[in-house]
């Protein structure tokens, strides 16, 4: 069914140019995020988590964010709802939203906005819910905020509706309980609920099933994917989980450093990355069928420190292709678009359209 | 809930219980003839035995204690030598003061400390919260008498805005008739504004003086429980429903912040029930701390006996107070 | 065949079916009906004591020398608990754990202290077990300390040695575990467990915490220390993808009980319990084709931790096969030996896997 979807897409667009600032995006986009910057002050050194990220999402679209600890994944999901608290600022760059941009730096207006046309899951279902307030009243919270004429009655009447959407058994009977009395796998449905308690065009779901056990992830997944194919919503799944990405996305953006190093369709990017971090990535995970053939292979060092990024590449040290090499040292590399014509393909890599020939080329001999 | 209330009454008991002998043998080993300080230095030997024979004594330690134990029950405390009064009558007398004080000591320090706790947590300014949390520090270290007689000095010696260690009220203001013994309440109770403003004037400085050091304690604790709270996972998620942040902190991290502290809370308040000595003394208020320490020092033991099983009880009391307020505000306490 | 086979074997547990033949018959780890429950609090005034459920129960296994053996399951199947129980920080209610042939419930504390210089534990979350005012050398040279290595030399040498062997570099030897990244970090980890040269290590989730990248460095630093060290791993863990990579035998774990046993081809490839099936098919997978011709199995609600001894089978409730079935309900499920090696609890093993092939 996915895959339907993202032809169809390929087909209406032909081409792509460089976002700029003030581009008015496509009329199929629900969210467009142009070169967004975040900082985080703390005793005189400057941490920049986020570093010139632009991507679009189009309705109903999946897309992954995929990363490690430290590259900037979560203060991207924050910077795009404007939650970020000090001491971290966005300091660059804007959110559109249907066309519209986003104010940002407004926190009353971005009240307006935040809940209705963006939702968001968080990680942990352990801690994101107020353990002094009962589940109802945490779901009406944000109906209420955004649909202001409606009476506590029908409010309720909605809760039970959205806790039903999200499979819990009795609904009627559990609005009342609260989170210490369900399992971290209901809770996370819980935050599901109230993350589409407005039918928000777009949903922000940061590690949604990362403390959950495997069983409750993939029922958690089957939720999350016929719930936002039914709203026609947007996602942004990010997570650290490739496969994951590889069951439930459209689209994998890679971040590195902060920057997002490679954006792709999910069938090209595991096909074969572009971008050495993503292949070294894609190469670390186990898999059952390569067991045999020697250690795993793994990505050499560490990722670096963010309050004391090279003058190049980010992942120059660790880098298999450009180690040592001149330009990687010196020049950050600028996003490429790669593929066919509207082929969802741009990585930032100084060998990039070189790397990317020369797989096609292997793939077509094979 | 009524097995818990069970368990809960059962152990305050006997902690009453507990304090009851403490205190019984306490007073009983330090040295001093009761006998010779009520019959005076100039009373003969047999006198003074015929005394402490009618005092009981001479009995063994234990039947002391039951006979003391049945009067006090009975509405007995013992009769003050010191004063000439039953210790019930002087009880009565001091005790009113004492809690009327402890009462706004207890609110001030409590309000002062989450509007405090609450301006220095919700915009994170780095002035507004290193003034709280110096305030703090001096709360904290400075010895309640010495800032009383400070304060004395200054509003009243210097400014002459507030009224000197002259008690309760004025000497030209009648009390109020007695409902309750709290003079702010009764006056209100009977429509006399003046004594009531009358009183109230004269517990600004006192109460203060007393809530310094609670208010100290509290302010920190709230501070680091909002801090902790302001960043839990949920206040993102609140926040992310487009709630305000002004909204987000009132109703989602304030009750959480505050829920710890409520054991703490309970504490001071019985703590402050239980009168202090200093404080009274500086201000001259009649209450039960001076009582004590007079008491003390003249050997008196009925009413120190008293004061001590009195204070017991309140602390009891406050305590499942408290975990009734648990029960009613924390959801994960209550019994399913 | 497998009946008649096991009855020939008297007391044999599910073991190691090469074992026989190796050179060293005894395994080095043998778990014996293991039972451990955990009383629920009862009040002053509460007399209620039921009795409680039970987080390990009755699970047996053999680890041979020189294998690596996994625990797998979700939280709260108990393979923490088994893990603690094999160290004897935690006295099971009954059962026995013998290593190296000894019965460690019955040595002397005195032996229990030398015996457990031979097992080792490395623990998930390489910071809080960390003392974070120590550094990685005195971490390393602790255990030497207690266990009284003496010789300062010969200490200093040990400690230098297997902080070079995890991959550490000397000028990092003094620096502090918030010094280190993660990875690092459970490297130190390691060498706190490898300094007193254990025979067992006892691996408790010790990558979870960590960056797919790192991962991989140290799960190659594992293996290649044990092919070095000849050490024998018993491997704690809830990814199934790094399990099937690790482990050469695993036991799926259920309710503190063992569901399936059987090596890495044959539970992978070949699971004949519907629990294993089920989570298998939870597990996603990083290629999209052979995501796309697998069957996927998801079974409804969460495990529900048991009140009490109960009839029948403890995956009842949750099971595609069994849920309706009279027998699931009544007799409890033994763990039988259904080919060499292969031990399955379930009344139809099997049967989920035959159904969906024909579906």
């Amino acid at each position: 069914m996915s895959d339907s979807k993202a032809i169809g897409a390929r087909a209406t667009r032909t081409s792509k140019v460089e976002h700029t600032a003030g581009d008015p995006p496509e009329a199929e986009t629900v969210l467009s995020v142009r070169h967004i910057q975040t900082e985080f002050v703390t005793r005189g050194t400057v941490v920049r988590a986020v570093r010139d990220v632009s991507f679009d999402v189009k309705r109903a679209q999946k897309v992954g964010i995929v990363g490690e600890s430290g590259s900037g994944k979560s203060a991207l999901a924050l910077s795009i709802l404007g939650l970020i608290e000090p001491p971290g600022r966005v300091t660059g760059g804007s959110v559109w939203l249907n066309g519209r941009e986003v104010p940002l730096r407004d926190d009353r207006r971005m009240g307006r906005v935040r809940g209705r046309e963006i939702g968001l899951v968080f990680q942990d279902p352990m801690t994101a819910l107020d353990p002094v307030q009962s589940i109802g009243d945490q779901v009406a919270e944000g109906i209420r905020r955004h649909q202001r004429r409606i009476s506590r009655k029908a409010v309720r009447r909605m809760a039970v509706q959205l806790l039903q959407d999200v499979e819990i058994p009795m609904a009627d009977h559990r609005l009342d309980d609260y989170p210490h009395q369900y399992s971290g796998g209901m809770r996370q449905r819980i935050m599901i609920a109230i993350a589409l308690a407005n039918s928000p065009d777009v949903l922000i779901a940061d590690e949604p099933t990362t403390a959950l056990d495997v069983i409750t992830q993939a029922q958690i997944m089957d939720l999350l994917e016929r719930l936002v194919a039914e709203h026609h919503t947007a996602v942004i799944l990010i997570t650290h989980n490739l496969g994951l990405v590889a069951e439930f996305c459209d689209v994998v953006q890679v971040m590195y450093a902060g920057r997002l190093v490679e954006r792709s369709g999910v069938d090209d990017i595991f096909d074969g990355a572009t971008h050495p971090y993503t292949e070294a990535l894609l190469r670390s995970v186990p898999r059952s069928d390569h067991l045999e053939s020697g250690p795993l292979p793994s990505i050499s060092g560490a990722p670096p420190n963010l309050a004391a990024l090279p003058r190049g590449c980010a992942f120059e040290p660790r880098c298999p292709i450009g180690h040592g090499r001149e330009v990687c040292i010196q020049e950050q590399p600028m996003p490429i678009l790669l593929g066919p014509p509207g082929a969802e393909m741009r990585v930032e890599c100084h060998f990039a359209s070189e790397r990317y020939e020369r797989a096609r080329a292997e793939g077509e001999t094979r | 809930m009524i097995r818990f209330m069970g368990v809960k009454l059962a152990s305050g008991l006997a902690a009453i219980f507990g304090a009851s002998i403490l205190a019984f043998i306490f007073l009983r080993i330090v040295p001093g003839n009761p006998a010779r300080l009520i019959l005076g230095p100039l009373a003969t030997q047999q006198a003074i035995d015929a005394q402490i024979t009618t005092m009981g004594l001479r009995e063994p330690i234990y039947a002391q204690y039951l006979n003391y134990m049945g009067g006090f029950l009975r509405g007995n405390w013992g009769f003050s030598y010191s004063a000439g009064q039953p210790v019930t009558t002087q009880v009565a007398n001091r005790l009113p003061a004492t809690v009327e004080l402890a009462l706004y000591a207890f609110l001030f320090a409590f309000i002062a400390a989450v509007v405090l706790a609450v301006l220095s947590t919700y915009r994170r300014r780095a002035i507004i919260d290193g003034t709280v949390r110096g305030l703090a520090i001096i709360g904290l270290s400075m010895p309640p008498f010495w800032f009383g007689i400070l304060v004395l000095m200054l509003f009243f010696s210097y400014f002459g805005i507030l009224p000197g260690p002259e008690g309760r009220l004025s000497p030209t203001t009648a009390a109020p008739d007695a409902v309750t013994h709290l003079y702010t309440v009764d006056a209100l109770l009977h429509g006399q504004f003046a004594t009531f403003l009358d009183a109230v004037w004269h517990l600004i400085l006192p109460a203060i003086t007393l809530g310094l050091a609670p208010f100290a304690f509290l302010v920190r604790l709230l501070r680091a429980n909002l801090l902790d709270v302001s960043h839990e996972a949920f206040i993102v998620v609140v926040r992310s429903k487009g709630i305000g942040r002004l909204w987000a902190f009132a109703r989602h991290a304030l009750p959480n912040a505050f829920l710890p502290t409520l054991t703490a809370a309970g504490l001071i308040l019985a703590q402050l029930l239980s009168g202090s000595v200093l404080v009274e003394k500086v201000f001259n208020w009649p209450g039960i701390g001076a009582l004590v320490s007079d008491s003390i020092v003249r050997q008196d033991y009925a009413v120190v006996q008293a004061f001590i099983l009195l204070s017991a009880f309140c602390f009891v009391v406050v305590n499942i107070i408290v975990d009734l307020l648990y029960h009613v505000i924390d959801p994960r306490v209550r019994v399913s | 065949m497998s009946d008649s086979y096991r009855q020939g074997l008297v007391g044999r547990t599910p073991g190691n079916t090469a074992g026989t033949d190796s050179p060293s018959p005894v395994p080095l780890l043998q778990v014996q009906d293991l039972v451990k429950a955990f009383p629920r609090r009862a009040g002053l005034f509460d007399r209620r004591a039921v009795s409680p459920p039970r987080a390990v129960d009755g699970v047996s296994f053999d680890v041979a020398r020189g294998e690596t053996f996994g625990l797998v399951g979700e939280s709260g199947c108990g393979k923490s608990t088994i893990a603690r129980c094999v160290l004897y920080l935690m006295r099971p209610d009954s059962g026995q754990v013998r290593f190296d042939g000894t019965d460690i419930g019955q040595v002397s504390t005195k032996d229990l202290r030398r015996l457990r210089q031979r097992m080792q534990m490395v623990f998930q979350d390489p910071f809080t077990t960390l003392d974070s005012r120590m550094s990685a050398y005195d971490i390393v040279a602790e255990p030497l300390l207690i266990h009284g290595v003496r010789g300062k030399d010969e200490r200093d040498d040990r400690v230098r040695q297997i902080l070079s062997l995890v991959g550490l570099i000397e000028d990092q030897f003094n620096r502090r575990p918030h010094e280190f990244s993660g990875g690092q970090r459970q490297r130190i980890g390691l060498a706190r467990a490898l300094v007193l040269n254990p025979e067992l290590v006892i691996l408790d989730e010790p990558v979870s915490a960590l960056d797919v990248s790192i991962q991989a460095q140290v799960l190659n630093l594992l293996r290649d220390l044990q092919q070095r060290l000849g050490l024998t791993y018993l491997f704690i863990v809830h990814d199934l993808t790094i399990a099937e990579y690790f482990c050469d035998r695993l036991a799926v774990l259920y309710l503190g009980a063992v569901m399936e046993l059987a090596d890495r081809e044959t539970l992978f490839r070949e699971p004949l319990h519907p629990y294993t099936d089920a989570l298998l098919s939870a597990v996603p997978v990083p290629d999209r084709r052979r995501q796309r011709r697998r069957q996927r199995v998801i079974i409804k609600g969460e495990v529900v931790p048991l009140s009490g001894p109960q009839p029948g089978c403890r995956f009842r409730p949750r099971c595609p096969v069994g849920r309706d079935r009279e027998t699931c309900a009544n007799v409890e499920p033994p763990l039988r030996e259904v080919s060499p090696g292969h031990w399955v609890a379930c009344h139809f093993a099997g049967e989920l896997r035959n159904t969906t092939v024909i579906a």
